[in-house]
């Protein structure tokens, strides 16, 4: 533990509690608080992972959550950010993308061949057709971050809303001061920092200076004893939605904060510089070795050279050697310099200051896995370096600090404009749209009293804008800032003939890669993103984009604001995906009758949003037998099905029958009380998009029925045409406050005669007949139906009194044999009889001509739904029309399925909509789409199986069964259930 | 057959929780539940309570004839003087429910069967809930978007909003000094709702309970 620093104030780690944990399968032991690579710094580990394509070796360079070339896998969890996850006790650790450990990795042998990777080598390893296998097959086995564990658990993250009234994002010095100021006016705040703990840059970004830490501190204990900020730690605000909605993604969970007035401080990321090998481990930003001083008390290297271009990199070395390490050289890449403080100090201690200078390459050590020697030269006025003058001065780390690119990804979202300030160097905000505010270095403002006022100015302004009374200065809502500085070099870029000086270290792109890529036309900024792969590995291009933006604008001969930035989409920062899913909610509705379903085996199916019995399922049989013995039950003796999830409006009023003439496409003003009659919709173009079964109780009283997945866009549809016509009558939804079963079959009279007081004959009750009664003592209404083909009643009861309904039913059947049928078996027997289902034999383009409704069309009235298109298009050609077909009887092969193609001679002539093996008529039978050449009886088609084979099907007429509806009949019924005793 | 004419749309689910089951309007209804009484959150099944809904252009008119106090603003609700609560949900719709003792929706839905021009009687069979307990407020928000730490009571404000993908009725109260939410939804989306809201209030260290540990104000006949 030689690295660790003696204790420091405001350090994070608690000294007092030793942690053990593994890496790579060295044992080694940190402290509570410490994050992986802070433990393994302290531990004297360097190479802490290898880098994406050429698998060089990688340690520290933000130490802020962008370090992505330090992943690593704990068990099952998968790319764990080293530089922000805290260790364990037990933790096993091993770096991801590596291929025999992160020492030995021998796909560094990449390295050497990245000559032969030039820039876009994907696109253009994947253009040939014939080398694409070769190449799929050599990257997936390359390629891949960590091992996925399938058996991993669901992980339940819970998702939540939350409101304030001013959200600060960045607790920062200027987001503490904002906070403070917008709660002090009276608002109540929720404060944001992706941290543990609050402080931002103030907290380590202290050039040797104690009292800033002193006044940082007492920003911090005005937060916590504020009762208006409620602050979130360890959370990233990871997108902006419209009106205020934020994302705050915790550790354990996701909180969609509304805010009504956001303040922006999200700060600045410290950018690299781009020169030969600046990736080795040692080579890190300045701010993270401030960090890794301040916050985890681990000394980042004995000798350093700072590499700087702003009072940043001066900070950096005071700080550095406040805490043991020798500074052998500031490289000050500005040829000029404006005497300071800081300056001052810098000099007072014997640092070497190499004016005009860059930092022309990092030399290696030995064994690779570390940097030997900085070697510096001049810096023509060109910008060029001039390597003929070259020193090399030995050290083991590098400390960059050339400059900042603003966290600007939410204010991109939230539609603020942002213009390039060439002073600063730096897009700032030019306009922000109302309720969003920002302040501190995404505000272009660097200075530290500088950042309070902003802060300060920016609180009151969002407290403001809320109607809270603050001071009118406060109405300036973007900050000129102190232009006597840039915080940022206009190019920190140090060209080598041999390369390796990278730009972006998630995805290995090289300096020379981008005048390449510009070279071959990807010369706009989000073409060269996508060609290059710039800004597209995990961070984003949190360290990537402003250098890539700097190189495009130099080799185009414009400036960094006439480039432009990439488009900032959310989430700006990786979100796991439990986090994205949360719970899952997926709501389901049940009929009141579905324990009962439950309870005799039934198979659930999903039929929109409803859990239906498909079948019950018999010991030992076979799901096809299980249906099959369903309808055969119906066919002859009695089923019992829950319809409870078909649609079921009620409609009242004088002009309740007007509006049904409207609505459907048949006629209703004449329909008699007490009758009922098979409705069809349309929409305005004519296409078949419900149907169902209008009844009149009294003569301003209907209740009718629609489909099990149309209710809620029917009833939705229905309520806007009832407004929109403003007639007399009034439209109620009963769909789930009803229930309703389909008592059916040659017993299923005999067996509703035991529970009603009501006369079934068929002259007092007859075929689609409408009856209000009580059954079972159960207050009801009755629908004699035939949708099955057999004798049958619907029965509709209050939901709460179905299980009763159900179990007298059951048990007055049971002299019967009744048999409970799922919907297989209902579209089966309907099938049988030729009814078609809207949605299944029909889809978003069939006509009533098409799937031979044309029976249901009163094209007479005077208006309905769809009507005027009806008109129009009877004029044009038939192109399908719904037919039956039959196959052989002997056919004993694999049976057509639904959607399997109809062929004429060698052309699509069709599809199935339905098909099933009908045990009343012992073959199969169905309905199919065909070709209207195709539809005559008695011709024959050929329907395409899977396998590609053919079989031969016949035009037949429908309904299958029962044509001429004798099941209706009370003589036929009677002589049925003479048979049946 | 034994089976009660009138069964919760959430019965199946509340049957297999330990606790003491009495019956309320004909209804089988969970009253109370053992060591429930201070949970942070505890949710009760308050479909047994008679309720009848009305809409139409003279409903609100036909209700003043019928002596029910009418809340005169939209998504308002006001107390029923022998208990329970009227509910204008828009313009011109209304649900009225009773407390647990008295009888008015009964009363409306028989006075309703022949309506007057203009009056839609509506068949209620929800999902009636309460949601009591200092930790309430977590696990709406956990389940819904509107920001009910705004929602002030005191205006008897009724929120039709949406939660975890179910139309809802939402009412915050005050009963004998607590807050609670009554709720009502699709009793067909019952079980999905109630099984995911106690999932979520047993995380928070709540669960459910009796219809006699919601804090209904005895003053007016356990009325809200």
């Amino acid at each position: 533990m030689s690295h660790r620093l003696p204790p420091l104030p405001g350090e994070w780690i608690d000294r007092s509690q030793r942690i053990e944990f593994t890496f790579e399968g060295d044992r080694l032991w940190g402290y509570a608080g410490d994050i992986i690579t802070s433990a393994l710094w302290a531990s004297g580990r360097r190479t802490l992972g290898r880098s994406f394509k050429y698998h060089r070796p990688r340690g520290i360079l933000s130490l802020a959550n962008h370090d992505v070339n330090v992943l690593v896998q704990h068990g099952q969890q998968l790319n764990l950010r080293a530089d922000v996850t805290p260790i364990a006790a037990g933790m096993v650790l091993s770096a991801v993308n590596t291929n025999g450990g992160v020492r030995s990795d021998r796909n560094s042998v990449l390295d050497f061949f990245s000559p032969f990777l030039p820039v876009g080598f994907y696109y253009k390893a994947f253009h040939n057709r014939r080398w694409f296998p070769f190449w799929e097959r050599l990257i997936r086995n390359i390629s891949g971050l960590g091992a996925v564990d399938v058996s991993t658990p669901h992980l339940r993250t819970a998702k939540r809303y939350d409101f304030c009234q001013v959200l600060v994002i960045g607790a920062g010095v200027a987001g503490l001061a904002a906070a403070i100021a917008a709660a002090e006016a009276g608002a109540e705040v929720v404060l944001v920092d992706e941290n543990p703990r609050v402080g931002g840059s103030g907290c380590y970004q202290l050039g040797a200076d104690d009292r800033q830490a002193e006044q940082v501190q007492a920003l911090v204990q005005a937060v916590q004893g504020c009762d208006r900020i409620r602050v979130y730690t360890s959370t990233v605000a990871a997108g902006y939605y419209a009106d205020h909605w934020v994302p705050l993604v915790e550790p354990d969970r996701m909180t969609k904060l509304r805010a009504k007035a956001v303040i922006m401080a999200n700060g600045a990321y410290e950018q690299p510089a781009v020169f030969r090998n600046n990736d080795l481990p040692g080579v890190m930003l300045a701010s993270a070795a401030q960090r890794l001083i301040y916050r985890y008390a681990v000394k980042p290297m004995q000798r350093a050279v700072v590499f700087t271009a702003n009072r940043d990199g001066y900070r950096a070395a005071l700080d550095l050697a406040k805490h043991g390490v020798e500074v052998r050289a500031i490289v000050e890449l500005r040829s000029h310099l404006t005497a300071s403080e800081l300056t001052q100090a810098v000099t007072a201690q014997g640092m070497p200051i190499y004016l005009g200078h860059c930092l022309y390459e990092a030399q290696a050590s030995p064994a690779q896995d570390g940097v030997a020697a900085a070697v510096v030269c001049p810096v023509a006025a060109n910008g060029e370096p001039q390597p003929q003058f070259r020193q090399t001065i030995a050290c083991d780390g590098i400390v960059m600090s050339v400059g900042w690119a603003p966290a600007a990804n939410l204010l991109y979202q939230a539609g603020a404009k942002l213009r390039f300030d060439e002073s600063l160097q730096q897009f700032v905000p030019d306009w922000l749209p109302p309720g969003i505010f920002a302040c501190g270095r995404v505000n272009g403002v660097y200075n530290f009293q500088q950042k309070l006022q902003d802060g300060k100015r920016a609180g009151l302004a969002a407290a403001a804008f809320l109607g809270y009374a603050v001071t009118p200065t406060a109405a300036h809502s973007v900050w000129l800032g102190d232009r006597t500085e840039s915080p940022s070099h206009p190019w920190p870029i140090i060209e080598h003939p041999a390369g390796k000086n990278f730009v972006d270290f998630d995805e290995d792109l090289q300096y020379k890669d981008f005048p390449n890529a510009i070279q071959e036309g990807f010369d706009n900024i989000e073409l060269l993103k996508r060609f290059t792969t710039v800004g597209m590995g995990p961070s984003q291009g949190k360290h990537a984009n402003m250098n890539a933006l700097r190189i495009l604008a130099k080799i185009t001969g414009k400036t960094p604001g006439e480039v432009g930035t990439t488009t900032a989409r959310p989430f700006f920062h990786p979100v796991p995906m439990s986090h994205l899913a949360g719970r899952g909610f997926s709501p389901e509705r049940h009929t009141p009758l579905h324990e009962r379903h439950a309870a005799l085996n039934a198979k659930f199916m999903l039929a929109g949003m409803w859990r239906r019995p498909e079948y019950y399922q018999r010991p030992g049989k076979r799901r096809e037998e299980c249906i099959l013995a369903e309808a055969n039950a119906v066919r002859h003796g009695v089923g019992l099905i829950d319809v409870g999830t078909l649609g079921k409006l009620e409609l009242h009023g004088p002009d309740a029958a007007e509006f049904l003439e409207r609505v459907y496409t048949g006629r209703f003003r004449n329909l008699k009380v007490g009758m009922s009659r098979y409705a069809l919709m349309l929409d305005e173009s004519g296409v078949v998009i419900d149907d169902g079964v209008v009844a009149r109780f009294s003569p301003e009283q209907f209740y009718f029925t629609t489909t099990t997945g149309g209710a809620t866009a029917i009833y939705r549809e229905l309520s806007r045409l009832n407004t929109l016509w403003q007639l007399d009558c009034g439209l109620v939804n009963l769909t789930g406050a009803q229930a309703a079963v389909n008592l059916a079959g040659p017993d299923s009279r005999a067996v509703l005669a035991k529970l009603t007081d009501l006369d079934l004959s068929g002259a007092a009750f007859p075929y689609l007949g409408v009856r209000a009664a009580n059954v079972a003592g159960i207050p009801a209404r009755l629908m004699r139906v035939g949708f099955v083909g057999e004798w049958g009643y619907e029965i509709h009861v209050p939901a709460e009194s179905a299980p009763a309904l159900w179990d007298a039913l059951m048990a007055a059947g049971a002299d019967w044999n009744i048999t409970p049928f799922g919907v297989e078996a209902q579209r089966l027997l309907r099938l049988e009889k030729g009814h078609v289902i809207v949605g299944q034999d029909t889809d978003g383009l069939t006509t009533p001509r098409e799937a031979n409704l044309t029976w249901a069309i009163k094209m007479e009235k005077p208006f309905f739904v769809g009507q005027r298109s009806l008109q129009a298009i009877a004029q044009r050609p038939l192109k399908q029309i719904l037919v039956g077909f039959m196959l052989d009887p002997n056919y004993t092969g694999y049976p057509p399925q639904e959607c399997h193609l109809v062929i004429d001679g060698n052309d699509i002539a069709g599809r199935v909509t339905s098909v099933a093996y009908s045990p009343t008529l012992s073959r199969y039978i169905g309905l199919a789409y065909v070709k209207p050449e195709l539809a005559a009886l008695g011709t024959t088609f050929s329907i395409r199986l899977s396998d590609r084979s053919l079989v031969t099907a016949r035009v037949s007429p429908t309904p299958f069964y029962d044509p001429d509806n004798q099941r209706q009949q009370e003589t036929v019924l009677t002589t049925l259930q003479e048979v049946s005793i | 057959m034994n089976t009660p004419l009138r069964l919760s749309p959430i019965d199946a689910a509340l049957r297999s929780l330990q606790g003491h089951w009495g019956e309320v309007n004909g209804m089988p209804t969970l009253m109370h539940r053992p060591r429930a009484a201070h949970w942070p959150v505890g949710i009760a099944d308050l479909s047994s309570l008679t309720r009848f809904g009305v809409k139409g252009a003279n409903a609100a008119a036909w209700l003043s004839q019928q002596g029910i106090p009418v809340p005169q603003r939209p998504n308002t609700w006001r107390s029923l003087p022998p208990g329970g609560l009227v509910a204008r949900l828009g313009l011109t719709e209304f649900l009225i429910e009773d407390g647990l003792s008295s009888n008015v929706a009964p009363q409306l839905a028989a006075r309703c069967q022949t309506p007057p021009a203009r009056v839609y009687p509506v068949l209620r069979q929800d999902l009636a809930l309460a949601l009591v307990g200092d930790r309430t407020q977590e696990l709406l928000r956990q389940t819904c978007s509107v920001n009910f730490q705004a929602v002030d009571v005191s205006q008897h404000p009724v929120v039709l909003t949406s939660m975890i993908g179910v139309t809802v009725t939402i009412i915050p109260t005050e009963m004998a000094g607590q807050l609670v939410y009554r709720l009502w939804c699709d009793g067909t989306f019952g079980t999905y709702f109630w099984k995911t809201l106690i999932e979520m209030a047993t995380e928070l260290g709540g669960g459910a309970i009796g219809v006699e540990q919601v804090p209904f104000n005895t003053a007016s006949e356990r009325g809200v």
